[in-house]
């Protein structure tokens, strides 16, 4: 399991919707560590139906797009650079068209 | 290096050509030189494919795989340009759809043909009155082309932007992998017995008595070898190569600009192209994206020229241009990422029509380049080996005048050799 | 720093971690206008990735060796004439009005800067090491987990373990167990006798830099306390799990030992990002042991190109104070550049960067030949583990095509080895590898894949004229 340590007094909790589900985040806090706590740090499954996970955490590797769906349209972002918003729409890679 | 006196084609066998190291070699390792070494060794002659790099190293490894044989916007923006010229050219573009169907049967190897079809859409009155024109000369001249409205186009590819109006549809569009493309033709080139040689630069060409001789260098290693007939198909590099046989042959490098999304979901099976804006799109069988369409980049310069050695400079205004119509066209587009955008050289004549043929001053000197060489190229290697072989010459010369050197005699009337 | 809208400046910094502020603080400090530009939301680099500003982080990176670092950030980000464009990629580096522009991206759609000078000081990134299952959810590279931890105050799946060659995993390895972290093992690939060998070699260097190695020692002392096993001469042979990781596998082939796993952290070493240099035309040379991509330089940190410059990990991985060094070194070269000081002025104050650099430089060497990942790097090549992960090419698929071709770009477009979303940062420096050693060549001597626009996969919607309805 992945865990919040100590060290970060976070602020009061904001919400955000991974594939539809409602999980509590801290503003700021990155996509990529929602992707830690709740998904094992899975980001997508790839096109042979493997679970493929995030793996540099700087926005070098491409291992962690993932679709901000926002104003009626998605753009597809690095989960790694992507801070939590209250009210942020996420589909992960296994949840869309893309590879 | 042994001289072989080896005989396998009887036709235009005569006695100095006895003494050749080797019957033919290619100068080109692009798809057209890679198809036809493959011909040529077909037919059981000791044929070199001689390359700089690796096969595909050229432009066709760099281009847009599109098979489009409706009458090209570039033609259209000529008065001219439908005329006996345009006539001849869409009866090369019917053999070409008939080679295409076949080749991955002929060679062995997957070459990624997809020929689904093919829309030319329009986005204004003015572009729908064209493709009229254009679809009747193309039907007059034995193309498959028709043209549908908004409603069809809806119907037939709802992910086109509601503002095209009506587009050409012709079935038999369509588009091929050019990233293996020509290692597979010299894949398929070798099995047929030809030798190919990579990393291997042609440093002199020019005839000797019957035959000529070409100085090959690989790194530090020089051989010298005499060969009875010389194919050029060194794609912009070919006018250097006719240079060395002492002969002008006037193509001039455009460098061009292609973008590449991310893979998504097959959902394109079509070749679109736009009749009055620079555009193709298609889908990849990776599911690419790849969006071009004849936009601009910039040649890097040396002292003396051009240096094709250096990939062109991105222009930015052919990169938005370029994504802007693809947007307009397919909205779609706008919600996936780019990739990589490439640029590649291609080469282009002054009446833009193709050369291929053989060279009326200096015979037993072929050349095939320029013009949409992917689409028409496997045509091209098979009817220029023909001409090689003296194999139904007749026809292949009456099928590639309007492709031949000969319109360059003009020119070459001045070179002394 | 102030957040700033402008377009035109007189230098240009990508990258705001230690190279990039020293440099911005030089120029700043002589008057030239200067942006500093960074995908991050905030500066500090990799070495320094702060939390979100809504994070009340205590203790944050503590240790000593950070504190000069700390220093110069909080001068940094209190210099108000810097301009700050964080959350900002850079994508494009070409030809510009001023002399030079950069095409930057952002949640705002694409930008258009210029400037006389450009300096690139982007650092390096994790070394992929393609362990045969390293494509699972949980494998990582190490420093993406020190990331995680401090900027997100994130453990990742517990246990950890550790692997690789590069000593940087002791000390990351401890911060996530003082942080409460429960790390399984740290298993280094190489024995001990060898990195002693390396040691040996380097000793006058080893005793100059007590303090350092003190701090890998306080490590493995740490380690050690909370019952972590350190453990050398230890392989990684496989990554196991079926949707995450759930194992590690050492030893021989025909004796295997498993550790098993929550999330496993690979550390072979960095390599440096180079994607703007190489679409700029800017000339590199192979970085050794680890791979990739040096942007080559003269003594002033600028590039084969006039006007850009380069600094940090970008000129290769050497730690950061060097990076810093090289920041200030760049900072005054531009300055004298811009005629803000004397090219007498800028060498004496380059002096004592140069001399500390200089020194650095020996420390630096001797890491790189503890951690030399060769040997590691031979076994995956030999393996059918995938190198290309976003088009799942395997090691064996690229052997096959090495036996028709050994030009890398060949092998890309047959292969699609290099052709995905990552743009090839993940795989090349494999390709590379392997085609150097199917061709008997020196690894300096190859060629790598043609640098292109854009350094970073961007919206299409985002790179047009006229923005989407
Ligand atoms: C961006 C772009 C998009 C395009 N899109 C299309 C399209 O969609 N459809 C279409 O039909 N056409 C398209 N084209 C044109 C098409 O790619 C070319 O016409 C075709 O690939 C030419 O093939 P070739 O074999 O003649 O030349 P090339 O592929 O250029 O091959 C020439 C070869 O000769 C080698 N060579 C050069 N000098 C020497 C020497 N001295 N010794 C040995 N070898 C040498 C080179 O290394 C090279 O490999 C496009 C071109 C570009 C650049
Ligand atoms: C994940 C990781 C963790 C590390 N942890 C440590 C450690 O704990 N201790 C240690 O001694 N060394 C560590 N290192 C090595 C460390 O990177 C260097 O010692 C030091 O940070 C180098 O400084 P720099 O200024 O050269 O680059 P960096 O600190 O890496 O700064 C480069 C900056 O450029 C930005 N950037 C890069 N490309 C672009 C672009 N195209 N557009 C916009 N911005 C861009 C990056 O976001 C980054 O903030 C780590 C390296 C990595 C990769
Ligand atoms: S995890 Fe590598 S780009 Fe985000």
């Amino acid at each position: 399991m992945s865990k919040r340590i100590g060290f970060v007094e976070p602020p009061a909790p904001i919400h955000i919707e991974l594939d539809g589900e409602v999980v509590e985040a801290y503003e700021g806090e990155s996509v990529a560590a929602l992707l830690v706590l709740h998904r094992d740090g899975m980001s997508r499954r790839d096109r042979d139906g493997d679970a493929r996970g995030l793996w540099c955490n700087m926005g070098t590797c491409s291992e962690c797009f993932v679709r901000l769906l926002e104003h009626g349209r998605s753009r597809r972002v690095r989960a790694c650079l992507l801070e939590a918003t209250d009210g942020m729409r996420i589909a992960t890679g296994s949840h869309t068209q893309d590879d | 290096m042994k001289k072989i006196a080896r005989r396998s084609v009887e036709h235009w066998t005569n006695s100095d050509v006895f003494l050749s190291d080797i019957d033919f070699l290619v100068i080109g390792g692009g798809l057209v030189g890679a198809a036809s070494a493959w011909h040529l060794a077909s037919a059981g002659t000791k044929v070199w494919l001689c390359e700089q790099a690796s096969p595909g190293h050229g432009a066709s490894g760099q281009n847009a795989g599109s098979l489009h044989f409706q009458i090209e916007r570039r033609f259209l923006e000529r008065e001219d340009g439908v005329g006996r010229e345009g006539e001849q050219t869409a009866q090369l573009s019917r053999l070409a759809v008939q080679d295409w169907r076949d080749l991955e049967r002929q060679i062995g190897r997957n070459l990624g043909v997809h020929m689904e079809g093919g829309l030319m859409v329009a986005h204004s009155a003015q572009e729908v009155r064209l493709l009229e024109t254009k679809a009747a000369r193309e039907q007059a001249m034995g193309l498959a082309v028709e043209t549908i409205d908004r409603a069809q186009v809806q119907a037939l590819a709802p992910y086109l932007s509601p503002d095209i109006l009506a587009a050409n549809f012709m079935a038999d569009e369509g588009h091929a992998d050019a990233r293996i493309i020509a290692p597979a033709f010299a894949d398929a080139a070798q099995s047929a017995g030809a030798r190919l040689l990579d990393a291997t630069r042609v440093a002199s060409l020019q005839k000797r008595g019957a035959l000529f001789e070409a100085r090959l260098e690989k790194g530090e290693e020089i051989q010298t070898v005499t060969a009875a007939k010389v194919l050029i198909c060194a794609g912009i590099w070919s006018p250097q190569i006719a240079a060395m046989a002492g002969l002008h042959l006037p193509l001039f490098p455009a460098p061009l600009t292609m973008n590449a999304t991310a893979r998504t979901a097959a959902f394109l099976p079509y070749l679109i192209q736009h009749v009055g804006r620079r555009l193709s799109i298609k889908q990849t069988a990776a599911g690419n994206l790849l969006i071009g369409g004849g936009w601009p980049s910039r040649l890097h310069r040396t002292g003396s020229g051009f240096d094709f050695s250096r990939a062109p400079a991105l222009v930015p205004q052919s990169l938005t241009g370029n994504l802007q119509t693809a947007v307009e066209t397919m909205p779609v587009i706008g919600e996936h990422e780019l990739l990589r955008s490439w640029t590649g050289i291609t080469a282009v004549t002054q009446d833009q029509l193709p050369v291929a043929g053989e060279f009326p001053s200096l015979p037993g000197l072929f050349c095939a380049a320029g013009g949409s060489a992917f689409t028409l190229g496997p045509t091209f290697a098979r009817l220029v080996a023909d001409q090689m072989l003296e194999r139904r010459r007749d026809e292949a010369d009456a099928l590639l005048s309007v492709a031949s050197p000969a319109r360059f005699e003009s020119l070459n009337g001045f070179m002394g050799r | 720093m102030t957040d700033n809208a402008e377009t035109s400046y007189d230098v240009l910094i990508v990258g705001g971690g230690p190279a990039g502020q020293a440099a911005a603080l030089e120029l700043a400090a002589v008057g030239a206008r200067c942006a500093v530009i960074d995908e991050q939301a905030r500066p500090g680099g990799q070495i320094l990735r702060q939390p979100p500003v809504s994070f009340a982080a205590q203790n944050w990176v503590d240790e000593n060796s950070y504190r000069p670092l700390r220093q110069q950030l909080r001068v940094f980000e209190n210099q108000a004439a810097i301009a700050w464009l964080g959350r900002r990629s850079v994508i494009g580096l070409q030809p510009g009005p001023q002399g030079h522009s950069l095409t930057t991206s952002g949640a705002d759609g694409l930008q258009e800067l210029s400037a006389a000078h450009v300096l690139i000081a982007a650092g390096c990134y994790d070394m992929p090491y393609p362990a045969p299952g390293w494509t699972l959810p949980g494998a990582m590279g190490a420093g993406a987990m020190q990331t995680l931890l401090k900027a997100q105050g994130i453990v990742t799946g517990e246990p950890i373990v550790f692997a690789g060659t590069h000593p940087l995993m002791l000390l990351i390895a401890a911060q996530i167990s003082r942080a409460g972290g429960k790390v399984a093992e740290v298993a280094f690939d190489r024995s001990l006798a060898t990195i002693g060998k390396s040691m040996i070699r380097h000793c006058a260097t080893a005793l100059r830099n007590g303090s350092l190695l003190g701090e890998a020692g306080k490590a493995m002392m740490d380690l050690r306390r909370a019952g972590v096993p350190v453990r050398f001469g230890r392989p990684l042979q496989e990554i196991t799990g079926a949707d995450r990781v759930t194992g590690a596998v050492f030893g021989e082939a025909d004796h295997p030992e498993t550790t098993p796993c929550g999330s496993i952290g690979l550390c072979y070493g960095f390599l440096p990002q180079s994607d703007l240099p190489r679409q700029a035309g800017l000339s590199v040379r192979w970085s050794s042991p680890s791979g990739g991509w040096a942007t080559c330089h003269d003594q002033w940190m600028q590039s084969s190109v006039e006007g850009v410059w380069v600094a940090g990990e970008t000129t290769g991985v050497a730690g950061a104070p060097i990076a810093r060094d090289e920041g200030r070194i760049a900072g005054l070269g531009i300055a004298a550049a811009l005629g803000l000081i004397t090219n007498r002025d800028a060498t004496r104050r380059a002096a004592p960067f140069r001399q500390s650099r200089k020194a650095a430089m020996r420390f630096a060497a001797m890491l790189d030949d503890i951690a030399a990942p060769k040997q590691a790097l031979d076994r995956v090549a030999a393996s059918n583990t995938t190198i290309c992960r976003c088009e799942k090419v395997s090691a064996s698929a690229v052997r096959e095509t090495l036996g028709s071709t050994t030009d890398v770009n060949a092998v890309k477009r047959i292969t699609r080895c290099g052709m995905g979303l990552c743009q090839g940062r993940n795989c090349e420096h494999m390709l590379i590898r392997m085609s150097a050693a199917a061709e008997g060549r020196g690894l300096e001597t190859m060629k790598g894949f043609t640098g292109r626009f854009p350094a970073r996969p961007v919206s299409i919607a985002d790179l047009l004229e006229k923005p989407l309805p």
